[in-house]
């Protein structure tokens, strides 16, 4: 194969990873999967019962880790010759499919079992709620199992040297990957900020005000997909960019580059990373200044 | 199987049982280096990483092993000797740091623009590496936010440890049944354990190494010791038992 078709290859597998970051971050946002869900389980026991969509399947690390190996597997039953012999793209799309409806069963019977438990904080089942918002889910996990199924599936049959692991495999590494960086980037955005859109800018939620979250839209009452909406225009987006940097930078330097230099690269890399995040927090420091509340003795 | 055959297998990949063992502590230790706040962190309420220790360590390590798993495979024609073993591990370490310092630089994108707040630690009064000071830029009713200087050099070396150590497990189970299957799922199920393992010792959140917390490494790395010790073993006997 040609190298620049490789390269080719590698940018298709960094915007295939964009694509399943943003739409793993928001599939989460919708469902108020992980790190959100605490304070979405805490608002009705302590007196906020709210209409926003309360799923806790596991942390989306191992929860889409999950999805994208369901995915590959029956992907790679469909394409087994001793099957139906599918071309690849058929088989990842009926396997990306096969884990949304995974998603969605998970999803329903987390909604349902979460809401019944809280009835004596009155907080209800809604069953509007689960029919507006299920399949809303289900269409952001079928986006991110067939992007990251996709990708897995270049590296394991299509790249110039194909990677040794079973297809499965790679696409639980990249699963795993793909939630732990969304639960690390994109869920801050919606948990610091549009749960919590009632506080004032520029601090993050005082202890005190755990559980109070924002439960009154612009009009009417806030649903999970007014989250979404608002996420759609930075969390979702920058977890793309993080996960889609994760996948060009680590495959571009392995495949453009060989043995030590391969490592020298990757070093630079991350050299370059925390020079920038030094300037990123200088520039965070001057912009905003200390916290007018502090009263301590350290000079700023 | 005989236990004859038990006992000459085991002392036939002692190599392998004891690289292992340094792959499990290298991921113990590495994981006390990550700075992660869990939920707290994600309402910019601790300093750290929005997620779970075991999540994020798991995830920056076997990145890593991927990586890992691709020099392997393109050095194996030549054979798999010491230096190769290095470089392999190198890779997979570069890999995970990749990853890591992807996470913590967007991380802090979401924390400064998204959020509106500074990265501050709650732990320190002045930075250790930079000597900004901390506490003015920690927000009132909260114990920091985002990744301060140190806390993200901190992260880079656990990704560093993390990766270095799946990768040696990896090589090591690849040098005992030289199947990349096997090996991968092995390597998984060992990365966390040893992930696993700290996470008690962490308690949901730590900064990295200016942590208090940090100093508890030492019962992880006992209790880490035994663990893959158990677990070096089976996955040097399980191959003997498929008859390899």
């Amino acid at each position: 194969m040609d190298p620049s078709m490789g390269m080719g290859l590698v940018a298709l597998m960094g915007a295939a990873a964009t694509v399943a970051g943003c739409s793993e971050d928001l599939e989460s946002d919708i469902g108020s999967q992980s790190n959100p869900n605490s304070q979405v389980q805490l608002a009705a026991q302590v007196g906020y019962p709210h209409r926003v969509f309360n799923k806790a399947i596991s942390g989306e690390p191992p929860s889409n880790a999950m999805y994208c190996a369901v995915g590959a597997g029956v992907a790679m039953m469909l394409m087994s010759e001793s099957t139906i012999a599918a071309s690849p793209l058929l088989a990842i799309a009926v396997g990306a499919f096969v884990s949304a409806l995974l998603n969605g069963v998970f999803s329903t019977t987390s909604y349902l079992g979460r809401s019944a438990s809280q009835t004596r904080f009155n907080q209800y089942v809604y069953l509007d709620v689960l029919r507006n918002h299920v399949f809303g889910i289900m269409g952001h996990a079928y986006i991110t199992a067939f992007c990251i199924v996709g990708l897995s599936y270049i590296m394991w049959a299509v790249l110039p040297v194909t990677h040794p692991f079973p297809f499965p495999v790679i696409a639980l590494i990249w699963g795993l990957a793909v939630g732990a960086i969304g639960s690390s980037t994109g869920d801050v955005h919606y948990c610091a900020e549009r749960e919590f859109q009632d506080f004032k800018f520029g601090a993050g939620v005082n202890a005190s005000d755990s559980g109070d979250i924002t439960r009154f839209a612009e009009a009417g009452l806030r649903s999970s997909m007014d989250n979404a909406w608002f996420c759609s225009k930075f969390g979702g987006p920058v977890t793309g960019v993080a996960f889609g940097l994760v996948v060009f930078l680590d495959n571009w330097r392995s495949t453009a580059f060989e043995g030590w230099t391969a490592v020298v690269v990757g070093l630079v890399i991350v050299s370059l990373l925390i020079i920038y995040n030094r300037r990123l927090e200088l520039y965070a420091r001057k912009t905003y200044g200390p916290y007018p509340e502090y009263a301590g003795e350290i000079e700023a | 199987m005989s236990d004859i055959s038990v006992v000459g297998m085991l002392a036939e990949n002692w190599m392998m049982i004891i690289g292992i063992i340094i792959g499990g502590l290298c991921i113990s230790v590495g994981v006390h280096f990550v700075p992660v706040g869990g939920a707290p962190a994600a309402m910019a309420q601790a300093t750290g990483i929005g997620t779970g220790t075991v999540q994020l360590a798991t995830g920056s390590g076997l990145t890593g092993l991927l990586a890992a798993g691709f020099m392997y495979k393109a050095l194996a024609a030549g054979g798999i000797g010491l230096s190769e073993i290095v470089l392999i591990c190198a890779t997979g370490a570069v890999g995970a740091m990749i990853m890591i310092c992807v996470t913590m630089l967007v991380g802090n994108w979401v924390y400064i623009y998204g959020v509106g707040t500074p990265p501050a630690s709650a732990k320190v009064d002045y930075d250790p590496i930079t000597g900004n000071s901390q506490a003015p830029y920690v927000a009132p009713g909260t114990v920091g936010q985002g990744m301060p200087t140190v806390c993200f050099v901190s992260g880079t070396m656990g990704g560093l440890l993390g990766g270095l150590g799946g990768s040696l497990i990896y090589c090591m189970l690849m040098g005992v049944n030289g199947d990349p299957a096997i090996s991968s799922i092995f390597a998984i199920g060992i990365f966390v354990v040893n992930a696993v393992l700290p996470s008690y010792n962490i308690q949901g959140t730590i900064e990295g190494f200016h942590d208090p917390k940090f100093k508890r490494v030492p019962k992880a790395i006992v209790a880490c010791f035994v663990a893959s010790l158990l677990c070096g073993i089976i996955a040097v006997l399980i191959p003997g038992i498929g008859g390899v």
